[in-house]
C-alpha cells in the first residue's frame, strides 16, 4: 500500500496542511439591523480549544441582555447581541472584530475569552476607538501597550491573582509551611505570570524552588512532567493551567502514586461540576485556586444574576466565566449610562478610569492602563464544595493546609 | 537508569495509542489516496460515543469499543458511499476539501449533541498504576496500549491473511487490474474507509479515557496524526506504527531530559530530519516518477 508518488503525496500533504490551518481560521458571518436596538458585538471561542469558557461567557452575556432588556434596555433601547465564533483562533478573532465594526456596524463591543485572544482583539478595538471591556485576559502584557479603550473586568491582573495565596503560605506556622515548591505551567500569557507572581513571593520567603518548567499548549502527555516532579519531591505544587492540562497533571500525579502536600492550580478547579467529574470528587479535597466570583457572594445584583441564570440555563451555580462576562457587560453598561451617549467612546473610557463600578464580582476600579486595582479571592475545595477561603473578610470557610486526594 | 526506563516505557505506551489513531489515516490513504482531514474529528466522535456507552450503560469504555467500533465503522462506510465515492476520481484536492468540510460538520454536530463543555471518562482504574520495581505504569495507558495492540493486530491480520485483505492490497497496488480480476474496488474502498474510521473510533475510546476532550480537540490530533503518517511513509501501516512509537518516545524523552516546552516540537524536527534523508518516509516506497522529478 505504500506505492505512492512522493511528488503527488507532497502536493496533497501541503494542501492538507493548509486546510488543517484553515480549520482553525473559520469565522462566522452575519449582519445586524440597528433600528431602535443597540447592537453589542463580541466574538467568543464557542468551538476549538477554549470552547468551554467561551460558551460560558456567551451565557453570561445572554443573561445580562435578558435582564437589561427586562429593565427597559440601555439608553432606552433594547439590547441586541451579535456574537461570532472565533474557533479559539487568533487570526479569526481579528477578522471577526473587524467584521463586527465595519460590516455589522455594532454600537458597542464586549471582549472575548483568554489573554491569547484578547491581545489581538483589543488591538482592533483600540484602532477603531471603541471601548473594549474584557471578561478575561489578565496577562500583564495586555496593559503595557498604552491602550486607552481597554479595561479588564476582574479584580486583578494575572501576576497578582495568586498573591493572596502566596502571602497566606508565607505566613503559615513553620511546621505547616512548605519548604520546597514546584512550578509547572502552560505557556500561556495568563497562566505563566500567575505562577511567576506566586514563585517570586515564595522564593523571597525562603521556599526553595526545586522544579520549574513551561510546556506547550498542545501537550497531551503529562506523565513525564509528573515523573520529574516526583523525583524533585516538592512540598507544594503551583500549577499554571487552563482546564484540560490541569486535569492532565492532576491525573498524572494520582497515577504516579505521588502527590504533594499542598496543591494550588490556576483556573481548572474553578470549573465546578466539570472539574469534579474530570478528577473525581474525592480527589478535590484541599485543592486551592484563585477565583474571581462566588455564587454566594453578597454583591449587588448577584442574587438576581444567579436566579436569572438558573431560569435560562437550569443551574443554580453559574460558572465563573459566565459571571465574569456578566460583570464585563455591567462595567460597559455603567459607563454608557453615566455618560449618556455612545458617540464618543473615549469619554466612556475616561469615565471608567475615574470611577469605581459595582459588579457581581464586587467593586472594580482601574488604573490608567485599564488594569484592575483590586484583590482576588482564593477558593479551596473542602468536603466536595468550592469554598472561598481568602481573604478572611469574605471567606465562606477557613483555609486548610494540605491536599488530601482520595479522602 | 530507573528514570530512563520509566521515560521509555511511558513513551512507548503513548506511542502505541498514537499508532492506533494514525493507522486508519494511513490505511485510507494507502488504498484511496484520500487524506482524511476529518480523521481527528472521527477520533473525538469515538471518544464521545465511548463516553455515552460508559455513562449510560455503565460499560467500561475500553470494553465499549465492541459497541463503539461497529457504529463508527457504519458511519465511515455510509460517508464513503454518500460523499467520497462521487468524487472518487476527482483531483486529490477535492477529497481534502470534502473531508475538511466533514471535520467542521462533525465538530458542529458533536457540539450540538454533547455540548462544548469538557468531557472526561473516568473508569475505576483511571488514577491507578502498576508499580513494578521503582517505576509506575498507569493502568489506563497499559490497558489502552494493549487494546491498541489487539486492534492493530486484527487490522494486520485482515490485511495479510484474509481474502478481503488481498483485495484491499490489490486495489491499493493497481485498481484497474484489481477490477479485471473481479475485485469490486468501490466496495473494497467503502470497507477500507469504514475500517479507517473505525480505527479512529477505537483510538478515540482510548484517548477519551486518557485525556478530557471537547468537540474542538480534533485540531490538535489531526496535526499530530498527519505528521506521524508522513514520517512513517504515506500509506504504510507498518511505517505509521513505527513512526507513532518514535513520536511517543521522542515527546517523552524531550520532556524529561530537555524541556516540556520542546516536547511537542522535537518530534516534528525529527520528521523534517528524516524526510530530508528519506523523502518517502521511514517505510514508504519511492517510485520511478519521483526519481524523474528529482
Amino acid at each position: 500500500m505504500a506505492h505512492v508518488s512522493i511528488r503527488r503525496c507532497w502536493k496533497a500533504v501541503a494542501l492538507a496542511g493548509a486546510v488543517s490551518l484553515g480549520l482553525c481560521a473559520c469565522g462566522g458571518g452575519g449582519s445586524s439591523d440597528s433600528g431602535n436596538d443597540l447592537t453589542i458585538g463580541a466574538s467568543l471561542p464557542l468551538t476549538g480549544d477554549f470552547s468551554e469558557p467561551g460558551s460560558a461567557a456567551k451565557q453570561g452575556y445572554e443573561v445580562w441582555q435578558a435582564m437589561t432588556n427586562d429593565n427597559g434596555g440601555l439608553l432606552g433601547k433594547q439590547v441586541k447581541l451579535e456574537i461570532k465564533d472565533d474557533a479559539s483562533n487568533q487570526n479569526t478573532i481579528v477578522s471577526d472584530y473587524n467584521a463586527l465594526i465595519s460590516q455589522d456596524n455594532v454600537d458597542l463591543l464586549l471582549g472575548t475569552f483568554s489573554s491569547l485572544l484578547n491581545l489581538p482583539a483589543s488591538a482592533v478595538a483600540e484602532k477603531n476607538r471603541m471601548l473594549y471591556v474584557e471578561p478575561a485576559g489578565g496577562s500583564p502584557d495586555m496593559f503595557n501597550r498604552g491602550y486607552k479603550y481597554l479595561f479588564f473586568a476582574q479584580q486583578a491582573t494575572a501576576d497578582k491573582q495568586g498573591l493572596v495565596f502566596a502571602d497566606w503560605v508565607k505566613n503559615l506556622p513553620p511546621d505547616q509551611r512548605p519548604k520546597t515548591a514546584a512550578y509547572p505551567t502552560l505557556d500561556d500569557p495568563f497562566a505563566s505570570p500567575n505562577v511567576d507572581g506566586i514563585r517570586e513571593v515564595l522564593e523571597s520567603a525562603g521556599i526553595k524552588t526545586v522544579y520549574k518548567t513551561t510546556y506547550a499548549i498542545d501537550t497531551k502527555n503529562f506523565d513525564s512532567i509528573v515523573a520529574a516532579m516526583k523525583s524533585a519531591n516538592p512540598d507544594l505544587v503551583v500549577h499554571g493551567a487552563t482546564f484540560e492540562d490541569g486535569v492532565g497533571v492532576t491525573r498524572a500525579m494520582l497515577k504516579s502514586g505521588w502527590t504533594p502536600k499542598m496543591f494550588y492550580e490556576t483556573s481548572t478547579p474553578s470549573f465546578a461540576d466539570q472539574y469534579v467529574k474530570a478528577i473525581g470528587e474525592d480527589n478535590t479535597e484541599g485543592v486551592m485556586y484563585a477565583v474571581s466570583y462566588s455564587p454566594e457572594a453578597d454583591t449587588p445584583g448577584n442574587k438576581e444574576f444567579v436566579a436569572q441564570y438558573e431560569k435560562m440555563f437550569g443551574s443554580a451555580i453559574p460558572p465563573e466565566d459566565a459571571a465574569d462576562a456578566y460583570a464585563a457587560a455591567q462595567v460597559m453598561q455603567a459607563a454608557v449610562e453615566a455618560v449618556g451617549s455612545i458617540d464618543d467612546q473615549l469619554a466612556l473610557a475616561d469615565w471608567l478610569r475615574g470611577h469605581e463600578v459595582d459588579t457581581i464580582l464586587g467593586p472594580l476600579s482601574w488604573d490608567d492602563t485599564g488594569a484592575p486595582e483590586g484583590e482576588f479571592l482564593i477558593g479551596q475545595w473542602l468536603n466536595g464544595t468550592a469554598e472561598i477561603v481568602l481573604p478572611p473578610e469574605v471567606a465562606t470557610a477557613k483555609a486548610e493546609v494540605g491536599w488530601h486526594p482520595g479522602s | 537508569m530507573t528514570e530512563l526506563v520509566q521515560t521509555l516505557v511511558l513513551g512507548l505506551l503513548v506511542g502505541g495509542i498514537y499508532a492506533l489513531a494514525a493507522s486508519g489515516l494511513t490505511l485510507i490513504f494507502g488504498v484511496m489516496r484520500v487524506i482524511n482531514i476529518a480523521h481527528g474529528a472521527f477520533l473525538i466522535l469515538g471518544a464521545f460515543i465511548a463516553y455515552t456507552v460508559w455513562n449510560q450503560l455503565g460499560l467500561d469504555p475500553l470494553v465499549g469499543v465492541l459497541i463503539t467500533t461497529p457504529i463508527v465503522f457504519g458511519l465511515g462506510w455510509l460517508i464513503y458511499r454518500l460523499l467520497v465515492r462521487p468524487i472518487r476520481h476527482a483531483p486529490m484536492s477535492s477529497t481534502v476539501l470534502l473531508t475538511f468540510g466533514l471535520a467542521l460538520v462533525t465538530e458542529g454536530v458533536m457540539g450540538l449533541v454533547w455540548g462544548n463543555n469538557s468531557t472526561a471518562i473516568r473508569p475505576s482504574y483511571v488514577d491507578q498504576s502498576f508499580h513494578p520495581g521503582d517505576i509506575f505504569l498507569p493502568k489506563a495507558q497499559v490497558y489502552g496500549g494493549l487494546l491498541a495492540v489487539v486492534v492493530l493486530l486484527a487490522l494486520w491480520l485482515i490485511l495479510t491473511k484474509t481474502w478481503l485483505g488481498r483485495a484491499i492490497r490489490a486495489a491499493a497496488a493497481n485498481p484497474a487490474s484489481a477490477e479485471l480480476v473481479g475485485i469490486k474496488v468501490t466496495s473494497v474502498s467503502a470497507v477500507v474507509f469504514g475500517l479507517g474510521v473505525a480505527a479512529a473510533g477505537a483510538g478515540g475510546a482510548i484517548t477519551g479515557v486518557l485525556y478530557p476532550f471537547v468537540p474542538g480537540s480534533h485540531y490538535v490530533w489531526i496535526a499530530r496524526l498527519l505528521a506521524i503518517v508522513v514520517l512513517g511513509g504515506l500509506g504504510s501501516l507498518e511505517g505509521a506504527v513505527l513512526s507513532a512509537l518514535v513520536f511517543g518516545v521522542a515527546e517523552t524523552v524531550t520532556a524529561v531530559y530537555f524541556s516540556p516546552a520542546w516536547a511537542t516540537a522535537v518530534p516534528y524536527a525529527i520528521v523534517f530530519a528524516v524526510l530530508l534523508i528519506r523523502p518517502q518516509g521511514l517505510m514508504g516506497t519511492r517510485l520511478r516518477d519521483d526519481a524523474v522529478a528529482a
